[in-house]
């Protein structure tokens, strides 16, 4: 549901409870998030994996070695790691990183990230962009064959984006990856009747055609999602709903072997049409485990450090010492969320108060010994669209007392009572909304009340807007461009808009900014959105994900860690 | 006692239609929905009625329960809502069977430490012995699974290397040890609390002191005698066991990797996977049934006097 590059964004949901469960059974070889929020996946609980200062020599990514110095890179070998069964294989219904990790690794489309983040050919071996930026004219690469051999051609392209879109196909990411394509939202409102879409053109077997109905300049960085990869129509059509066991695609993998629960296999793709994957296996263990023993036991090539091994690993005469590694964060934002057509948070003053009114910096430094990072914006730094004139609502108790008493809140008997709502299954709530609760009536004498409830139920009442306020929650990044953060949660249209905030000035902001052919100018929409909805306090921001460390063999090379998943198995090689 | 445990048994199908009866009242009016959880962020109104129409969600709930009913008596329970296109059976067989072999080798464990233990502390009463081992087992019973799988995963695993951190190759693989040793730790204090209490009762009994009196070998009168009589009451809780074989030792199998049916279980409640939900429930108030027969039986090919009746 819910996850990194699965679609939009991700959910993070702090998950109290289970965090002696988490702590023994982290799935996740990078360490996600951090302390004080776990990412929501359909199953796990990731690694809680803090995020300390570390020694500057640390390597910051596996080092970035250059194989021409020791000559040849070696084939073969094999790459082991924790994983969790993946809710599907489907390219076209993944939603999630646990499926996206695999999905980018067997599959593939016209376009792709690098490990730069930026968009790079795949299958396309160019592109063109007419029509005022309308229109995108795609060129397949010589020879590409799927991994039974099958030649691929532009008509799979065909089928296949139309498949994504076709209502039995039940994906839940068509109509957002793909809708901007003329014709596709007829095919999913069609109930199965309509089939094909007017934008899609096929010119002749490496030549396709895709018109979009306006100029987006998210369109191509959209394109690089699962949703539009190009799969295989008689092996799909095989398989039922199950074909993604004989899985037959175009990235550098292939499915060799799964047991739901136990373990995956991937082999190297011969018919790859590039550079042919290093590795002759990746196999992933699906069943748990202790993740930090399992690797001290050279039973796993990669794992996350908890925060109970934090100083371990850190003490340089410890032997794992040599294996840390340095995880970039991933661009995400943890909040609490207003519903600001509930009072008493339909008071933009109200709400201002309560933010100037935490003081984050305390937080982070007492209650997380600064393994956070405080957000006074909501584009994660280093992000596309990030920008340091951004100015947030810093702590300030002074003025925090002045709007609350401007507001129309300022008496507490008649103030309205406030539940911020965190999920969670039991256990402790989250320390950041306790202490923001502990600010908000020191402070300012406003009292709240902290409701936990199961995962389930709280995403069944945020979808019907029947949080007053919540917490625990975060928003992670798919695709690298500004429009994921700031029009996906604010626009007043969109289903990411929990709180029913909704301004015009944001709206058209957003609006101009999506077909906004100018870079600069695009982004300087996107910020006066932001700044404007940080000025309205539609949030409380309350911290960016900070650098991570994880533990790697010394014999695996060229691993890359990146904010965003993208196809990087290909390049990891072994080197004993 | 066998006619009675069949005429139970003949029970099971209205049990099993009850229990199926409320595990989908709860699943259909409790709080959650599958479909939002499996659209996550990707909510839209629009595309969560799709598919709640598409997977018959909308369905007024005797038309969803029958619907259930006619595929339960063929045999099938549907299709998992999570992992699309499972077959909820094919899903949690294999899981099933290796819980259960994880559940066995626990049993073993426990029983196999546990009973003599008992015994050998009942035979000891009187000295320092019995105490000692009574308490022992309180200690060991208290130790939380979650202290002991990490510590002996410490200390067999990475310390001394005997055996790896994960892993599972069924019941007659060397890594089945410590799983084996961390599920059966609690059950050996039980067995040695129930043995030393069953075997004192026994010791106390007049036919013990008539068999010593008629010069029996202490050893024939301990063990055919004493022993075998002492483990009447032990078996019920044997019994137990085995109902509970199919329950996943869910923080075990976390611990050590064991592809069992926990982590399922646990999984399929918070995405609200209800035809797994109501196939474990089912095969919960199964086994547990079994389990009552299966105790039936043994009593009477343990206990001569229930035979005779």
């Amino acid at each position: 549901m819910i996850s990194a590059m699965g679609k939009y964004a991700i959910l993070i949901l702090a998950a109290a409870s289970l965090a002696i469960l988490a702590a023994c059974t982290s799935r996740s070889e990078e360490p996600e998030p951090d302390a004080p929020v776990m990412l929501q996946t359909a199953t796990p609980l990731p690694t809680r994996s803090a995020r300390p200062e570390i020694a500057p020599e640390l390597r910051t990514t596996p080092e970035a070695s250059s194989p021409g110095a020791s000559g040849e890179i070696p084939y073969g070998g094999v790459f082991t790691r924790n994983w969790s069964d993946p809710p599907t294989l489907d390219p076209h219904l993944v939603t999630d990183t646990t499926s996206a990790g695999i999905v980018v690794e067997i599959f593939s489309g016209l376009v792709s990230l690098d490990e730069n983040l930026e968009i790079s050919p795949e299958l396309a071996e160019s592109w063109s962009i007419s029509g005022g930026g309308t229109v995108y004219e795609f060129t397949l690469r010589k020879d590409l064959k799927f991994s039974n051999g099958d030649p691929v051609t532009t008509e799979d392209f065909r089928w296949s984006l139309e498949r994504a879109a076709h209502p039995d196909t039940e994906s839940p990411v068509a109509e957002i990856y793909l809708g901007d394509i003329i014709g596709i939202d007829e095919i999913i409102d069609g109930r199965g009747n309509v089939t094909s879409a007017d934008g899609i053109e096929v010119i002749d077997e490496r030549t396709i055609r895709l018109r979009i109905d306006g100029p987006k300049a998210y369109f191509l960085a959209k394109m690089t999602y699962p949703t539009a990869y190009v799969l295989n129509r008689a092996n799909v059509n095989a398989g039922g709903d199950t074909w993604t066991d004989e899985a037959v695609g175009t990235g550098p993998f292939v499915l060799e072997e799964y047991r739901i629960g136990q373990r995956m296999v991937l082999a190297r793709n011969e018919n790859y049409w590039g550079r042919k994957a290093y590795l002759d296996n990746v196999v992933m263990n699906l069943a748990g485990g202790v993740s930090m023993s399992m690797y001290e036991n050279d039973e796993i090539d990669i794992t996350g450090v908890g925060l109970a091994d934090l100083n371990r690993v850190q003490d340089p005469t410890e032997d794992l010492n040599a294996d840390l590694i340095r995880v970039p964060p991933q661009f995400s934002i943890s909040y609490v969320g207003f519903n600001v057509d509930e009072p008493p948070f339909d008071d933009p003053k109200f709400r201002q108060a309560l933010n100037y009114a935490v003081d984050k910096e305390t937080i982070a430094e007492h209650v997380y010994s600064g393994l956070v990072l405080p957000a006074y914006g909501i584009i994660p730094p280093g992000f596309p669209g990030f920008s340091e004139e951004i100015k947030g609502l810093r702590f300030d108790l002074e003025k925090a007392k002045q709007l609350l008493q401007e507001s129309r809140y300022a008496d507490p008997e008649s103030r309205p009572r406030i539940t911020v709502t965190i999920p969670g299954t039991g256990g402790l709530p989250g320390r950041d909304v306790q202490v923001v609760k502990d600010m908000w009536s020191e402070n300012l004498g406003v009292e709240i009340e902290i409701q936990q409830v199961e995962w389930a139920t709280y995403l069944q009442d945020l979808n019907r807007s029947r949080l007053q306020a919540w917490g625990g929650l975060g928003w992670e990044a798919d695709y690298p461009d500004p429009q994921d953060f700031i029009d996906i949660l604010f626009h007043s249209e969109s289903a990411g808009n929990h709180g029913a905030y909704s301004n015009p000035d944001v709206d058209r902001l957003v609006e101009q900014a999506r077909t906004e052919q100018d870079i600069i100018r695009r982004v300087q929409l996107y910020n006066e959105a932001e700044q404007i909805i940080l000025d309205d306090s539609a949030w409380l921001p309350m911290w960016f994900d900070t650098e991570g460390l994880a533990l790697l063999k010394s014999w695996v090379k060229d691993y890359a860690f990146t904010p965003i998943i993208i196809p990087k198995l290909k390049n990891i090689y072994i080197q004993k | 006692m066998l006619t009675y445990s069949l005429r139970r048994l003949m029970w099971t199908p209205v049990l099993l239609v009850f229990v199926s009866f409320f595990v989908f009242l709860l699943g259909t009016y409790g709080p959650g929905d599958p479909v939002e959880i499996r659209l996550g962020n990707n909510y839209t109104p629009e595309l969560a009625e799709r598919l709640r129409d598409r997977l018959g969600l909308n369905d007024p709930f005797p038309v969803q329960y029958g619907r259930f009913l006619g595929r339960a008596l063929r045999g099938d329970l549907g299709e998992s809502l999570t992992f699309r296109g499972r077959d909820v059976i094919t899903l949690i067989g294999p899981k099933l069977l290796t819980s259960a072999q994880l559940n066995v080798a626990g049993a073993i464990v426990a029983f196999g430490f546990g009973t003599p233990l008992g015994f050998y502390a009942a035979k000891r009463q009187g000295t320092w012995i019995d105490p000692s081992l009574v308490v022992g087992a309180l200690v060991i019973f208290a130790l939380p699974v979650f202290l002991t799988g990490p510590l002996a995963i410490l200390v067999f695993a990475v310390n001394l290397d005997w055996v790896p951190v994960s892993g599972w190759g069924g019941l007659f693989d060397y890594r089945v040890v410590l799983p084996a040793l961390t599920t059966g730790l609690p059950g050996i204090a039980v067995f040695v609390r129930l043995m030393r209490a069953s075997t004192l009762d026994v010791l106390g009994q007049e036919y013990i002191q008539m068999a010593r009196s008629k010069g029996l070998r202490a050893s024939v009168v301990n063990y055919r005698h004493v022993a075998r009589n002492a483990l009447l009451p032990i078996i019920t809780i044997l019994g137990f066991t085995i109902a509970g074989l199919f329950g996943g030792s869910l923080i075990t199998e976390l611990i050590f990797g064991i592809p069992g049916i926990g982590r399922l279980a646990l999984d399929s409640v918070f995405s609200r996977d209800y035809p797994v939900i109501t196939a474990l429930t089912l095969l919960g108030a199964v086994s547990l049934v079994v389990a009552n027969l299966v105790i039936d039986i043994i009593y009477t090919l343990i206990d001569p006097r229930i035979r005779l009746r």
